[in-house]
């Protein structure tokens, strides 16, 4: 018996124990053992789990007298019975004027939002850590994947690795510059990234063994 | 002796021999004449390159092979001004893992150009007065004891180490390759990373320029108290962190901001350091 025929027949082991040839298994397989002891094990908890039952209303009532007592709980809430009392209360409105400052506030956060200008570089995500998943290698890349796999397969993952890295860089690079065209560090990074780029291009199109 | 024994031992330094040339490590020695500020190009996959000063006026080329599915090109132009020792698979052969290595040994005179590429074979240049240019995929790259040249390396995966380089001009460009520098000196020292580390530790000396630029990689640099340094750091997502003592600058090229970005100078400013990344942490520490 292997493992797999041992598992089909799992559940009837569990309720009523094996036969010679699963009891054999169980002595040769020291994995499908410890499953058999986790699972007769969490069976035998999930018998011990009572069901649940409210408490009853004399319960309530002495907890409400309780609290009424340390005045925890206002008087008229509830009665000494245990009763709860509705009290009525006025119905809330807005008036002009706070309808006037919602507005006001409305349009100053929007007013906030359009002209807010970082001076140095906003606090953004790095695009390589915006997801887990990597980003599948589009167009040129690809075309460039695919030869470089034609001629050694085992290079292939760390160019595709770096590739993608060298992608995100760029997008950052792109997005600092974009949003501060004057500033010579970033154009510094797009050009660095740029060349990151070139030069894995021209390693991979150069390799030398077929 | 008698004619018995004698054939024995003949017939048996035969077959040691056809058992070596069945086996197919062979190693052999190449010597070649090369003309002044001549160019020496290596082409090799797997193996090891390993490239140093040698006096005269000839290039010599010792190589292993461990099949022989592979050869050893070397060829010279005419003029002797370039050779060229290129390995390659014979045609129509397949290789197992491990046929392809090929061991180099290059002597080199002094000014003359040396160019390696390699895919996963390291290489190594040491006490060698010309300039080079190195790349490989994902074997180590190792330059040391080399004065008054140009070191350019690429590398893919591949880290480097530059050790004891000076009056050089020094541009790395390595995607995930750790980069580490040691005593590295000269006009202008250039190192930029996608995701590699940078890490420096020397004095900056020679009133040049020496900028690491990097994405998401790391870089520390540790300074004697000496050095004297016009000295920038910036990280746009990344943290900064000075631990060496610099004055403040009356005039900056930009605004900083504690824990993003620095600027200071210490002695005279001589030599320009500028610091460079955009996610990963920046450290400057006093020796």
């Amino acid at each position: 018996m292997n493992c797999q025929q041992f598992h089909e027949v799992l559940p009837f082991i569990i309720e009523n124990g094996g036969n010679g040839e699963e009891e054999g298994h169980l002595r040769t397989c020291p994995a499908c053992a410890e499953l058999v002891q986790d699972l007769k094990y969490i069976a035998t908890q999930a018998k011990l789990l009572l069901p649940m039952h409210d408490p009853s209303p004399r319960v309530w009532t002495g907890i409400e007298q309780s609290l009424h007592h340390q005045g925890l709980i206002q008087e008229g809430r509830t009665s000494l019975l245990g009763h709860i009392t509705t009290i009525p209360m006025p119905a809330k409105s807005w008036t002009p004027l706070g309808w006037a400052m919602t507005v006001a506030a409305m349009v100053l956060f929007a007013a906030v939002l359009i002209n807010y200008r970082p001076h140095l570089f906003p606090a953004q995500s790095s695009a390589q850590n915006m997801s887990a998943q990597p980003v599948p290698l589009e167009g040129e890349d690809q075309r460039l994947m695919s030869q470089v796999s034609q001629q050694a397969p085992d290079v292939r993952r760390a160019y595709e690795d770096n590739l993608r890295e060298v992608n995100s860089y760029i997008t950052d690079a792109q997005q600092a510059v974009d949003q501060d065209p004057q500033d010579a560090a970033a154009r510094g990074h797009l050009l660095e990234a740029h060349e990151q780029k070139e030069m894995l291009y021209q390693m991979a199109t150069a390799r030398s063994l077929p | 002796m008698n004619k018995l024994t004698l054939t024995a031992g003949i017939g048996m330094i035969m077959a040691l021999g056809a058992a070596n040339a069945l086996a197919g490590d062979a190693r052999s020695e190449t010597r070649m004449d090369i003309a002044p500020g001549g160019i020496v190009n290596v082409v090799n996959s797997a193996g090891s390159v390993n490239v140093h000063a040698g006096s005269g006026r000839q290039v010599v080329v010792t190589h292993t092979t461990v099949s022989s599915k592979i050869e050893v090109d070397k060829t010279i132009t005419p003029d002797k001004g370039r050779v060229e020792i290129r390995t390659h698979v014979l045609p129509g052969q397949k290789l197992s893992a491990g046929e392809d290595r090929v061991d180099l040994d290059i002597t080199v005179p002094t000014g003359i150009w040396v160019t390696v590429s390699t895919s996963t074979a390291p290489i190594t240049v040491d006490g060698f007065r010309g300039d080079t240019e190195l790349s490989s995929e994902t074997g180590q790259i190792i330059v040391r004891n080399v004065s008054t040249a140009h070191v350019h390396v690429r590398s893919v995966t591949a880290p480097v180490t530059l050790a004891n380089i000076t009056v050089g001009h020094v541009e790395v460009t390595s995607s995930s390759g750790a980069v580490q520098l040691i005593n590295v000196s000269g006009p202008s020292v250039k190192i930029g990373t996608t995701s590699g580390n940078i890490t420096y530790q020397g004095d900056c000396s020679g009133g040049g320029a020496y900028a690491f630029t990097t994405h998401s990689g790391a870089i520390d640099v540790t300074l004697p108290q000496t050095a004297s340094v016009d000295l920038s750091a910036r990280s746009v997502n990344g943290t900064v962190v000075n631990d060496f003592p610099l004055q403040t600058k009356s005039h900056t090229s930009f605004v900083t901001k504690s824990g993003s970005s620095f600027t200071g100078t210490s002695l005279s400013g001589s030599s320009s350091v500028e610091l460079q990344s955009f996610s990963g942490r920046i450290r400057v520490k006093k020796q």
